[in-house]
């Protein structure tokens, strides 16, 4: 019960006012306690990729040509020892439907092919190294 | 007037023409660079450029400051003609204190930014400067913060270009990063936060300072610019022939050029590009190439995310903006970094009200880990979203695959293609044939006597059932069926059909793109 003075034409009226419930300010809904979700484990970096059967080993010091995303090898269109342009198709990767075409990003030699024919391959796989 | 006081005019005037100085001048030109007033002579048509603010001054007595004479305060302001439209550009002096950027110099570009956006004309800004006037304290720092704050405002209202052509570093890439496009010139220019030595005390990592920021990093590792010239002059050129196809601002629309040749001319080149196998990647550029005036477009981003093309082209005259699978690279599939490139480029257009032409042969988006923890779900919802933000006339032309949600990202009809067309070697379903047979007739396939046989005979009725332009068709998702040959003539009349779109939208403060 809250009592006000109210002044009409210069008459003072003393008045109770009643709150009787009912809406009010919401209050802000509050944090729950709970337990915290567990985080995810950070993506296990190219989980230490099983050896792969007998893959020639990645020569040091050329450039390397990365497969650009998961697929199959189709063909190898160069031999270790080939001389190549810039931009000759070196292996055709099967991937998404398509027939890809992967080309020497330099001129050079083709040093060694880190894949066969028919091998799946995850995107960042060295393909072909050329120097 | 007294003689003595017109003298005095102009030996002021010379000084500052003068810049840093002869030996300064020919250091900048042997590092195969311009000067300052040389851009802006190259950029604006000749005898246009006037010159503003030459006479403004540092106000730093901060260690020995004030005994320091910086000729136009390092940085070229003003307005000139470009092929006879107004263009307001800054260009720093790198022979003047470095180029260094401190509170006056800030406030030169400022006044030229706020011109710019209040005459309703395109900002160049030449950008050459060793960062921060370190003596100047905060002041510099303030003076960067008044340039971000003016780019942003500034946004989707007048083009705002940029050109790299020296060092830019620190919070000095911000100002390049917040306009529309970012040039850079090869070899002189590079871009980054921190610098290659800072990185070696911090992580260890050694890396040069081309490798690291330099015009080619940018333009096919990070995607932060757009454009690479050899040197300062075709750099310059590319900036006058991109403002060719852009508007003044946001309320005009770009310049339209006489279209020579007949318009309505059918081409059978187009009939024989797509190959008989669907497997078989094609080049994009032959078909944007037999279609859009004088076989002449100008590439956005031509080294990064090469799996999708997106130029600036003219159709009968006027400017387009083309958005096209690649199915040469990476099989045209939309991928995290292509799907940014797009939208970024879906957005520019609508803000200039440049109509867009997607042309669509996407098998879908890219699959694995990689994908998906680099945020595909986010990344490609940049396209959706644009897509259907953009009120610009929307035509998309499918020429082969449209499969599933990379269709729909592609701009369908749902997502406001004002008109879809297809050609007959269009496959527009919700996957491929291969991978929708072996669903939807997987008890079949496993009861049959012969899997392998009834596989392919499934995939065969499939593929003659749905993997058409037919079944859309038949629906109204794709508005007609055309022959490729009458390609052009077709999109020329369907652009000027689609130039009196309008369309109301909700009123919203700003919508909210998943970024």
């Amino acid at each position: 019960m809250k009592k006000f003075n109210i002044t009409v034409n210069g008459k003072s009226y003393e008045v109770d006012v009643e709150e009787i419930g009912g809406a009010s300010t919401p209050s802000p809904v509050r944090r729950q306690e709970t337990a915290a979700p567990t985080p995810a484990p950070a993506p296990a970096k190219a989980a230490a990729p099983a050896p792969k059967a007998a893959p020639a080993p990645v020569v040091e010091g050329g450039e390397t040509v990365n497969s650009p995303m998961p697929g199959t090898i189709l063909d190898i269109k160069v031999n270790v020892g080939d001389t190549v342009a810039d931009g000759a198709v070196l292996v055709i990767l099967e991937a998404m439907k398509m027939e890809n075409e992967i080309m020497a990003p330099v001129a050079g030699k083709v040093l060694s092919i880190n894949v066969t024919k028919g091998a799946s391959v995850n995107s960042g796989d060295v393909l072909v190294v050329i120097g | 007037m007294s003689v003595n006081k017109l003298e005095d005019l102009r030996q002021k005037k010379a000084k500052i023409l003068a810049g840093g100085g002869k030996s300064r001048i020919e250091k900048q030109h042997s590092n195969g660079k311009l000067t300052a007033r040389e851009r802006l002579d190259l950029l604006f048509d000749e005898g246009t450029f006037v010159e503003l603010d030459a006479f403004v001054k540092h106000r730093c007595t901060n260690f020995g400051m004030e005994s320091v004479e910086a000729p136009a305060e390092g940085v070229v302001t003003g307005y000139g003609k470009v092929e006879g439209r107004l263009v307001y550009a800054y260009s720093q002096d790198f022979t003047v204190v470095g180029g260094s950027l401190g509170e006056m110099h800030a406030a030169k570009i400022c006044k030229a930014m706020d011109n710019a956006l209040k005459m309703g004309a395109p900002i160049v800004g030449l950008n050459d400067s060793g960062g921060a006037r370190i003596q100047e304290a905060v002041d510099a720092l303030s003076g960067y913060g008044k340039i971000f704050y003016r780019n942003t405002l500034a946004s989707g209202v007048i083009p705002q270009i940029t050109a790299i052509m020296g060092p830019c570093a620190g919070g000095a890439v911000y100002s390049p990063a917040l306009t529309d496009f970012i040039f850079m010139v090869d070899k002189t220019s590079q871009m980054f936060i921190t610098g290659p030595q800072v990185i070696k005390t911090v992580t260890g990592e050694e890396v040069t300072a081309e490798a690291l920021g330099g015009a080619m990093t940018h333009n096919s590792v990070s995607g932060v610019a757009q454009f690479i010239s050899n040197n300062d002059q075709a750099c310059i050129e590319e900036i006058r022939r991109l403002l060719g196809f852009l508007p003044s601002n946001n309320l005009e629309t770009a310049p339209e050029y006489l279209c020579e040749g007949d318009l309505s001319a059918v081409n059978d080149a187009l009939d024989s590009i797509i190959p008989e196998n669907p497997n078989k990647p094609y080049d994009m550029f032959d078909v944007i190439k037999q279609i859009v005036d004088n076989g002449d477009y100008m590439e956005y981003q031509p080294y990064f995310a090469k799996n999708i093309v997106t130029c600036l082209a003219r159709l009968g005259g006027k400017t387009i903006g083309i958005i096209a699978n690649q199915p040469k690279v990476n099989a045209g599939c939309l991928d995290v970094n292509s799907s940014d490139k797009a939208a970024r480029f879906i957005r520019t257009c609508d803000s200039f009200n440049i109509p867009l032409l997607n042309i669509v042969d996407v098998p879908g988006f890219l699959p694995g880990t990689e994908q998906e923890y680099g945020g595909i779900i986010r990344h490609g919802a940049k396209m959706l979203y644009a897509y259907s933000e953009a009120t610009v006339p929307k035509l998309s032309l499918i020429v082969r695959k449209a499969y599933g949600g990379a269709y729909l990202a592609m701009c369908s009809k749902d997502l406001g293609a004002d008109l879809v067309i297809a050609w007959p070697s269009a496959e527009i379903a919700v996957m491929g044939p291969q991978g929708a047979a072996n669903i939807i007739f997987r008890a079949e396939i496993s009861k049959s006597e012969n899997p392998i046989e009834t596989r392919a005979r499934m995939i065969q009725e499939y593929t003659d059932e749905f993997a058409t332009p037919y079944k859309a068709a038949e629906r109204g998702f794709v508005d007609d069926i055309i022959e490729p040959a009458t390609t052009r003539p077709r999109l020329i009349d369907a652009f000027d059909m689609l130039s009196s779109k309008r369309e109301i939208r909700p009123a919203k403060k700003h919508g909210n793109i998943p970024l």
